[in-house]
């Protein structure tokens, strides 16, 4: 066996440019594929962490009804027991209580489904963190009228300041990357900004008899900080509920869908407004390792009494960010199943081509008597060290990309920077970190490689020994 | 005593649309330790008939006996094994595995059927230096001469002590006076090593040293001949 290897080690080096070539191919299709992977990976990962770390949860404990009839009425008990099985599973990072009813708001002439969510203002920081989507600054014709009044601003930088004339945003950085300023520029209008533009929202404190309206309803009910909304609808067991509550800042949440429709009211408020004292219908879970999702799942469940909680999990609260990510994955896979294709039959050509010029060469070892096993095993060392050669060094080029893009996220500017936030996402772009998939890389080239080998080397087992030996 | 038998032996090609009997109703015998050459003019059928008693190629009818063994008994990797344990091959040229040294070429055969480093280290070194290459035993066959590289395949198909050493033109591509040598070392070993020696050629100087030679003409023999001190 180390004479064969030997040998195909040897063989390989034959042909130093046709060996270099093929390791090149693979060394390519691997750093392609594993860099696209790796974002695309990343880019899931960090989607998720965007819509279920930041809103939803990785896990919820509902009542066992709830999930197929989400009504009040079937409502969980906040009761000091769960709190402590949930904090004695292990695996469980925070677990967040939240009140979820959808009721009708108006305000003036205009009124409006919404979903109240009852939150714990301080407990929430860690997982939605409202207090970080709150409006701080907010353009409106008439402030635009004022700060171009008090900017020398070109002509450029007017037509943005006009195209955004009713833009919010929670931090001076957005606006600027808006108004298309270079920082030194900002930092000359920072002033005027701040005397202007600045918008005053407050965060709930945890006894607070006020709510946080998502941006886009509030625009839409026409409510500013300081107005009131009224809510109407029907709490637990069919109880009126209804109330007017002042509003005490604007949030603008990332997804669209969200900022149409959310009202956030502390946990007190929401329960006293819903008649459900000391009830929720959900309580939210973040992991301390979320690929343990489901034996995290598992293990909660089992703590739990079945009869009272149920535990779902992220994939089947948000099914349709699920089947995203995977049509997604799936073209993702397809495109690498292209590129290696390609790359597959180069190889082909390469094991051809050496099996071809080497015909004589067989001739003889095997008339010597060489077994044509040998022969074939020879044949595929050679592929094989030219697979893992290449194989090697793409991961080796790709890992300290990985590395480095896995701990300091890419982070886009400009218009692609606003297409992630209106997708609602943070404009990152993290890489996976090393993981499966890296190892899969590797699976497939090698099996891409005994594939490659298998049609010509069924040429050596048909081989008739005379021919070979007048090539 | 008999270690080849070869009875009414024929090869008929009919790839194309003319039939060529390129071995026409052969029969002969080799006795052990034999030096034969077989000669004949191009085409006579001398590489299809040394290919057919080293189990390379398949008869149309007729037998073939090497060393006991029914050759067309032999199927496969069985016929592989054969042909090592039993065959020494010399071929025209190119016989020899590029990326081996000469040292490695020689002791191929015999690392295949497993034999130990020493024992092949030790019969390697004397079998080179017997053909005159102990000083290029760690070159590449690219880095030696047409002569050289065929006293290297010499060596290799003796190393192992087969019983047979079929060689098909050995000397085809050497000029006079490496032709002389390789004859030369063939004959020693022959006679030192007693192991069986058939080879084809239609160089006279071949010819010449050979002890028995066997004319083909058309597949057909046309003589067999012993010369004195053969046997
Ligand atoms: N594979 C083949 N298909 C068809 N005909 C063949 C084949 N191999 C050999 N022949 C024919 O068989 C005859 C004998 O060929 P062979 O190679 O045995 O002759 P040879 O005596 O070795 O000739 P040379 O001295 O040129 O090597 C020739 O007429 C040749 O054309
Ligand atoms: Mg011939």
């Amino acid at each position: 066996m180390k004479d064969l290897i030997s040998i195909a080690w040897r063989n390989i080096w034959r042909n130093k440019r046709r060996t270099a070539i093929t390791i090149a191919s693979i060394f390519f299709a691997v750093f392609f594929a594993l860099i696209m992977r790796s974002m695309q990976l990343g880019t899931y990962g960090h989607m998720i962490d965007q819509s279920i770390e930041k809103f939803s949860g990785y896990l919820q404990v509902q009542n066992p009804e709830y999930f197929d009839d989400p009504s009040l009425d079937n409502y969980l008990d906040y009761s000091g027991e769960l709190i402590q099985t949930i904090q004695q599973t292990e695996g469980i990072s925070i677990a967040v209580p939240r009140i979820e009813a959808f009721v009708l708001a108006s305000s003036g002439h205009q009124s409006k489904g919404v979903m109240v969510t009852g939150i714990d203002p301080v407990q929430e920081l860690q997982v939605s963190n409202p207090e970080h989507l709150l409006v701080k600054y907010r353009l409106t014709p008439e402030i635009v009228t004022k700060i171009m009044h008090e900017t020398t601003f070109d002509k450029k930088q007017i037509e943005l300041l006009k195209f955004n004339e009713t833009g919010l945003y929670h931090n001076l950085d957005r606006l600027a990357l808006d108004l298309g300023l270079k920082p030194e520029d900002f930092e000359k209008y920072h002033p005027v900004f701040e005397t202007h533009a600045s918008y005053s929202g407050q965060y709930l404190k945890p006894d607070d008899d006020g709510v946080l309206v998502s941006s886009r309803l509030a625009n839409y009910l026409q409510v500013d900080v300081g107005d009131s909304i009224i809510l109407m609808g029907q709490g637990k067991f069919g109880a009126t509920a209804a109330g007017i509550f002042p509003v005490k800042g604007l949030v603008k949440i990332l997804s669209p869908d969200l900022d149409n429709k959310l009202v956030y009211m502390a946990l007190p408020l929401a329960q006293d407004f819903l008649n459900m004292p000391n009830n929720l219908t959900c309580l939210v879970m973040n992991l301390t390792n979320n690929d343990q999702l489901i034996e995290v799942q598992k293990r909660l469940t089992s703590n739990l009494d079945p009869n009272k909680f149920v535990v779902k999990n992220w994939k089947e609260i948000n099914p349709i960010l699920e089947q995203q990510i995977q049509s997604d994955n799936k073209s993702g896979q397809m495109f690498l199943g292209i590129l290696y294709f390609i790359i597959f039959f180069g190889i082909i050509g390469t094991v051809l081509m050496m099996i071809a010029e080497r015909k004589r060469e067989f001739g003889v070892m095997v008339a010597i008597g060489m077994r044509k096993s040998k022969l074939i095993l020879i044949l595929v060392i050679e592929m094989l060290f030219i697979g893992i050669i290449g194989t090697a060094l793409g991961m080796m080029a790709v890992a300290p990309l990985v590395y480095y893009y896995n701990f300091h996220p890419y982070r886009f500017t400009g218009e692609m920077a606003k297409m992630y936030e209106d997708m609602g996402m943070d404009a990152l772009m993290p890489a996976a970190g090393f993981d499966a998939y890296f190892a899969w890389q590797a699976l497939i080239i090698l099996l891409m490689v005994f594939l490659a080998c298998y049609i010509p080397l069924r040429r050596i087992r048909k081989m008739k020994v005379m021919n070979a030996l007048r090539a | 005593m008999k270690v080849i038998e070869i009875n009414k032996l024929n090869k008929i090609y009919n790839e194309s649309e003319v039939k060529v009997h390129a071995v026409n109703n052969v029969t002969f015998d080799i006795e052990e330790g034999e030096f034969t050459a077989i000669v004949g003019p191009s085409g006579s059928g001398k590489t299809t008939l040394l290919n057919m008693i080293g189990g390379l190629d398949i008869p149309t009818s007729g037998e073939v006996m090497v060393g006991g063994s029914l050759m067309s008994s032999l199927k496969g990797a069985d016929l592989t094994d054969f042909r090592l344990h039993n065959i020494g091959f010399v071929f025209q040229a190119y016989n020899l595995i590029p990326v081996l040294s000469a040292k490695e070429n020689t002791e191929f055969v015999m690392r295949l059927q497993g034999k130990s480093k020493k024992v092949c280290d030790a019969r390697t070194k004397e079998l080179l230096k017997a053909v005159g290459l102990g000083e290029r035993m760690n070159a590449r066959p690219a880095k030696l001469s047409g002569g050289q590289q065929q006293r290297v395949a010499v060596a290799r198909a003796l190393a192992s002590k087969p019983k047979f050493v079929l060689a098909d033109e050995p000397t085809a591509n050497l000029d006079s006076k490496s032709t002389e040598t390789l004859l030369d070392i063939m004959e020693k070993l022959n006679r030192e090593e007693n192991i069986t020696f058939i080879f084809s050629t239609h160089d006279a100087r071949v010819v010449k040293k050979a002890r028995r030679v066997i004319t083909l003409e058309d597949g057909k023999i046309l003589s067999d001949v012993r010369k004195n001190g053969g046997e």
